[in-house]
């Protein structure tokens, strides 16, 4: 690294829209840089920041990796690609934007099943009759681990999934999901249903910071400077 | 834990792997080396998702899904398969190899990626008490001959929870639930306090439906859930069909029905899993924890004792072991007795060796039925790193 900060933001999609407008209400400009394709950027009046505009979650690697110091990106990005996520990074600000919940969700016709104890209940009765486990499709696969740990299930195969999570009960390639949703229309609209205990994370887009950067005063009072622009956005 | 870095190093742990398989194989166990590289599927179906979080899996250019063996218990039950189908043909193996597991706080000398087993394993002798007795010895011997003082054990035994279990009046289901979640110690809490004051409770399933079904006619509660289904316009999708969805809200509601758990009855089975007592003393301790709630554990402490005086006579002393209730409940396919060997030297977050009986996971791997199993490794590094310098 060249002695600055180096900020991770979106480099696309819906997620670098509001990642601008947030930006540009907290009084941050940014211009893009270097060659014309612009994976690179300033912001006006921080000479010691560079930006660099990465996929998201490719910006969860580079905070856990420290190639990064802060970034913008989802907590649902951050809490799968690091299972100690409070041990790498710090959460700075949550940025009201990007909103989504992690959810577990099952078919509607499941009337048996409201709760993750009734799932543990109905995988071993269905790895009786169909001779396998239970599949659940996600791209969540640590996630999902992890809250099944906790919620004690454990009879059941995760599918990766990597995109159209919510069609693959109805297609038959899993027989339960875990995906983001934010009104449950998607969901609804696929024959599945949340389970009452089966939101996993509420996320939104954060400004975090990594703890593995080579971080020095000078680079901390940056993100101080950074934060504060962004705490005073929602004061405001 | 000193990683074989050094000529010497490496050839230290070449020996004493060697001279632990030489205690193996003169004790009548068949060397055998399983394949490190396992079909992923089948292992995962065995260990569930948890251990596949700390299994290094992999497609090969063919798509199949492999992983990197991450103990050798599981391999040896699917050698034995493949050599005897059926699997109930008596055998005893012993092995030396490489086991590899994730480590999700980051490998170091401690928690190593890549760690060296020498264990040995008892398919289908009759004797339960006198074989589980046997390995424990056997391994204790290896330890002395490698030159290993001072060692400490910690026992435990499942069988006894589902001796207290199966000795409580309760519905069948409800016991094998108990038993299901003794691994998870939050669900199975929960699953306690459920089956205690819970009971009555519709738990958020359609309580309209719930008291309609009758227990008595399956097919009447598949036709109930049917029209439920049509009337709220849900289509069933998937592979589970509407019988197998009323035969769980059919056990939903006789749940409903049933008389909750006496509140003593779940303290009991609380305070068991709670008890820690000296090895020796167990047995009166636990007769004291059941008087008077007229539960007869006899056969399952009978057991216990049998098996504690079988390796009192082969020549290990536990006096000073502990027996905790709770040990075993973090390594699911264990069904009965389980042990662990500390060296003093490395503390007792890091034992020496450790095994136990899994009379279920043959069957799991294929067998026709269940095929009593006992088992136990030695962590070879380990060992190496808890000898005095001169031995042997």
């Amino acid at each position: 690294m060249n002695g600055k900060l180096i900020l991770a933001l979106p480099s696309k999609g819906r997620l670098m829209e509001q990642c601008n407008t947030a930006l540009a209400k907290a009084g941050l400009t940014i211009t893009r840089s270097g060659p014309a394709r612009g994976y690179k950027g300033e912001i006006d009046g921080l000479p010691g920041v560079e930006v660099n505009f990465v996929s998201s979650s490719e910006i969860a690697q580079l905070l856990r990796t420290g190639a990064a110091h802060i970034g913008v990106t989802g907590e649902d990005l951050i809490r799968e690609t690091m299972a100690d996520a409070d041990e790498r990074v710090r959460f700075l600000k949550g940025l009201g934007f990007g909103r989504a919940d992690v959810v577990v969700a099952v078919p509607a016709c499941w009337l048996d099943v409201r709760r993750m104890a009734d799932l543990e209940q109905m995988s071993v009765l269905f790895r009786r009759l169909h001779g396998r486990r239970v599949r659940v499709a996600t791209k969540y696969v640590n996630l999902t681990r992890r809250f099944f740990a906790q919620t004690g299930v454990t009879g059941y195969r995760i599918a990766e999934s990597l995109g159209a999570t919510e069609g693959t009960p109805a297609a038959g390639l899993a027989e339960l999901i875990v995906d983001i949703t934010t009104t449950g229309a998607t969901l609804g609209a696929n024959g599945l249903k949340v389970l009452d205990d089966g939101v996993i994370l509420e996320s939104q887009a954060n400004l975090v910071a990594s703890k593995a950067a080579p971080w020095t005063p000078e680079l901390a009072a940056i993100e101080a400077q950074i934060a504060a622009r962004f705490h005073a956005m929602r004061e405001a | 834990m000193p990683l074989a870095t050094t000529p010497a190093d490496i050839e230290a742990l070449d020996a004493l792997a060697q001279r632990l398989m030489g205690i193996f194989t003169r004790a009548g166990y068949e060397r055998i080396a399983p394949a490190v590289i396992q079909p992923a599927g089948l292992f995962l179906d065995v260990v569930g998702e948890e251990l596949r979080a700390r299994t290094y899996v992999f497609t090969d250019p063919d798509g199949a899904e492999l992983c990197l063996r991450p103990d050798l218990t599981v391999p040896t039950c699917r050698l034995h398969l493949e050599r005897h189908a059926g699997g109930n043909t008596p055998a005893r193996y012993c092995y030396s190899g490489s086991a590899f597991r994730y480590q999700p706080a980051g490998a170091d000398r401690a928690h190593p990626r890549e760690f060296r087993q020498a264990g040995i394993e008892s398919f289908g002798a009759p004797d339960r008490e006198r074989d589980d007795a046997a390995v424990l010895a056997l391994i204790v011997e290896a330890l002395r001959d490698a030159g290993l003082d001072g060692l400490e054990f910690r026992i435990g035994d499942l069988g006894l929870f589902t001796a207290l279990v199966n000795a409580l009046p309760m519905p069948e289901r409800w016991r094998w639930r108990l038993k299901h979640q003794f691994w998870r110690p939050e669900a199975f809490r929960s699953e306690l306090a459920r089956l205690t004051s819970g009971a009555g409770q519709t738990m958020g399933l359609p309580r309209e439906l719930l008291d309609r079904l009758d227990p008595a006619d399956p097919g009447g509660a598949e036709a109930l859930v049917i029209e439920y289904l049509d009337k709220s316009g849900h289509e069933l999708i998937g592979a589970r069909t509407a019988s197998e969805i009323a035969q769980r809200l059919l056990a939903e509601a006789a749940d409903m029905r049933e008389t909750p758990l006496p509140a003593e009855t779940a303290a009991l089975i609380e305070g068991y899993v709670g008890v820690k007592a000296p090895a020796r003393e167990t047995v009166d301790g636990l007769a004291r924890l059941t008087r008077g709630h007229g539960v007869d554990l006899s056969a399952g402490l009978d057991a216990y004792q049998r098996r504690l005086d079988l390796i009192g006579k082969a020549g290990v002393s536990l006096s000073g072991a502990e027996f905790s209730a709770e040990f075993g409940r973090n390594l699911e396919y264990y069904t009965g007795f389980v042990f662990e060997v500390m060296a003093p030297a490395l503390g007792h977050k890091s034992p020496v060796a450790g095994g136990g009986r899994y009379d279920s996971l043959l069957a799991e791997v294929g067998a026709r039925g269940q095929v009593p199993a006992v088992g136990a490794c030695i962590h070879t590094e380990r060992l190496l790193a808890a000898l005095p310098e001169a031995a042997p």
